[in-house]
C-alpha cells in the first residue's frame, strides 16, 4: 500500500535555513544541508526547499546547497522558489533535486509547466498554491504570498494537473505557521478536483492534524516545517503516534 | 570496481552516484556507450523520459542488448528498468529489448504513483536482508514482461499489481528508486554490486 508521507520543508535564504510567520518575519534555523541529512535520519520521507533568496547571488548559493544536499541525502529532495525558465528547471536538476516547484512564473506563463513536463516528466513537476481563504474559495497568490491574482485556487490546481505537473503543493496562508491544522476543506476539495497527489501545507500543529489532513483532506501527503525547527516534536514521534492511531505510515 | 552510469542528459544524478559510490564501487558518469560497455557493470538511472533515453540509445542498441545478453552486468531503475523492455506507451522508438514485453501507464486514480510502497520481494539475492521493503516510487507507468518467471518482485497500488523487479541473466531492473529510498535502498545497491563483483 502506498503508505501518505510526511514532508519536511525548508526555506532556504542565502544557504541558510529560515522560518518566517504568515509568510513574514523570517529568522535563521540552521545549515540546510545539516537539517535535511537529520530529518532524513529521523524519518522524514522526503524534503523540500523553498528558495526566498531574491538576489542572484542566493540562487548561485542555492544550486551549491542543493548539490551538497543531494551528495549526502538518500530521500526525494524538492526545490522552488525562483524557478522562471526550464534552464532553471534543469539547473536544479542537474544540481541535485529530483524535483523542482513553481509557483508565480507558471501563474505568468502555464506553458511553463507542460514545458517542464515534456523535457523532464511530469514526475518532476510540483506546482505550489499558495492559497487565501475569501468567503466560500480561496484566492491563489504569488510572490511569496504578497500579490493577488484572479485565479480561484481550485480551479487553477486543476488546470495545473492537466498542464502536467505531477503533484500540487498546497499552502494555506491562513493557516502558515499558526499551528491549528491544516485547511481542510481546501484540501479536500483540490484533491477531489485533481488526478494527482495532492500535499497539504500550513497549519501543522501535531500528529492530529496530519491524521485528519490523509483523512479528511485526502492529502498524499502532510507538509511540516516550524514545529520541528522549534524543537517542539520529532518526525519520528509524529510517525509513532501515528501509526499508533492506525495510520499506515512508513 | 568499477561502474558506468549513463547520463540520457536530464536529471539528478548526485544521489544514484554517491550511493554507488557508499556501496565501494567507482563511477564514471558518461554519455557514450563505448564507455559504458567498457567498465565491471553498467546502471541505467531513473530520470528522464523513455523518448529521450531511447534517442540516447542511437545505433547502440543491439550491441547493448548483445552485451547484456552476455551477461554484462547491469542495473536499470525506473525509466532505466523500462529501457530494458521493448516498447512504451509513454513515447516512440524501441527500447533495448532484453526482455520482452512492454512498459504501458498506469490505470490507477492518482498518477504518478508518488511515494512509499510496500515490495513483495523474491530470494533474488539483490534483496538480500530486505524482507519487508518499502521504497520510494515516482512512476506513471509500469513494465509488462511476457515471462512471469523474470518478475523478481511486485507492488500493488490502488487495485493495480505490477513489476517492481525483473531479472534477466545479470541484468536486474527495478521500478522503485534505491537511491532515494534511504538506509534500505542503499542496502539493495550494494547487494546489486556485491552480487556482480
Amino acid at each position: 500500500m502506498l503508505r501518505p508521507r510526511i514532508i519536511v520543508c525548508l526555506d532556504v535564504d542565502h544557504g541558510r535555513v529560515v522560518k518566517g510567520v504568515k509568510f513574514k518575519g523570517l529568522r535563521d534555523v540552521g545549515d540546510p544541508v545539516e537539517l535535511a541529512r537529520r530529518y532524513e535520519a529521523e524519518g522524514a520521507d522526503e524534503i523540500v526547499f523553498l528558495d526566498v533568496s531574491a538576489s542572484a547571488e542566493g540562487r548561485g548559493t542555492l544550486l551549491a546547497t542543493v548539490q551538497r544536499t543531494a551528495e549526502v541525502l538518500f530521500i526525494p529532495l524538492t526545490v522552488g522558489g525562483g524557478v522562471r525558465e526550464v534552464t532553471d528547471m534543469g539547473d536544479l536538476l542537474r544540481a541535485g533535486a529530483d524535483k523542482v516547484s513553481m509557483n508565480s512564473s507558471a501563474v505568468a506563463r502555464p506553458g511553463l509547466i507542460t514545458e517542464g513536463a515534456e523535457l523532464f516528466g511530469s514526475q518532476c513537476i510540483v506546482a505550489s498554491i499558495d492559497a487565501a481563504r475569501e468567503g466560500d474559495s480561496w484566492r491563489a497568490y504569488t510572490h511569496g504570498g504578497r500579490t493577488p491574482t484572479d485565479l480561484d485556487s481550485v480551479e487553477w490546481a486543476r488546470r495545473c494537473a492537466e498542464l502536467g505537473a505531477g503533484e500540487i503543493l498546497l499552502t494555506s496562508m491562513d493557516r502558515d505557521g499558526v499551528r491549528t491544522g491544516y485547511d481542510l476543506e481546501l484540501t479536500h476539495q483540490v484533491a477531489d478536483s485533481v488526478a494527482v497527489p495532492v500535499i497539504a501545507s500550513g497549519g501543522a500543529g501535531g500528529a492530529d492534524h496530519i491524521r485528519e489532513a490523509f483523512n479528511k483532506g485526502q492529502a498524499s501527503a502532510a507538509l511540516l516545517a516550524g514545529i520541528l525547527h522549534d524543537g517542539l516534536t520529532t518526525v519520528g514521534a509524529i510517525k509513532k503516534e501515528l501509526a499508533q492511531e492506525g495510520v499506515e505510515i512508513r | 570496481m568499477r561502474v558506468s552510469l549513463f547520463d540520457y542528459g536530464a536529471g539528478n544524478l548526485h544521489s544514484l552516484a554517491k550511493a554507488l559510490e557508499a556501496g565501494g564501487a567507482g563511477v564514471t558518469i558518461t554519455t557514450s556507450w563505448d564507455e559504458a560497455l567498457d567498465q565491471d557493470a553498467l546502471v541505467l538511472p531513473g530520470v528522464g523520459s523513455f523518448g529521450a533515453a531511447v534517442r540516447s540509445l542511437g545505433e547502440s542498441r543491439n550491441r547493448i542488448r548483445e552485451s547484456l545478453e552476455a551477461g554484462y552486468p547491469c542495473l536499470g531503475i525506473c525509466l532505466g528498468m523500462q529501457l530494458l523492455f521493448e516498447s512504451s506507451e509513454e513515447g516512440e522508438g524501441e527500447g533495448i529489448g532484453l526482455i520482452s514485453g512492454s512498459v504501458r501507464r498506469l490505470r490507477s486514480r492518482i498518477v504518478p504513483q508518488m511515494g512509499w510502497n510496500d515490495v513483495k520481494l523474491t530470494s533474488d539475492p539483490v534483496f538480500s536482508g530486505l524482507e519487508g521493503l518499502v521504497a520510494y516510487y515516482a512512476n506513471s507507468f509500469v513494465c509488462e514482461p511476457q515471462d512471469p518467471g523474470q518478475v523478481i518482485a511486485t507492488t500493488k497500488y490502488e487495485a493495480e499489481s505490477f513489476a517492481a523487479g525483473v531479472r534477466k541473466r545479470r541484468t536486474w531492473g527495478v521500478q522503485f528508486h534505491p537511491e532515494k529510498s534511504s538506509a534500505p535502498g542503499l542496502r539493495l545497491i550494494k547487494n546489486f554490486l556485491g552480487e556482480v563483483s
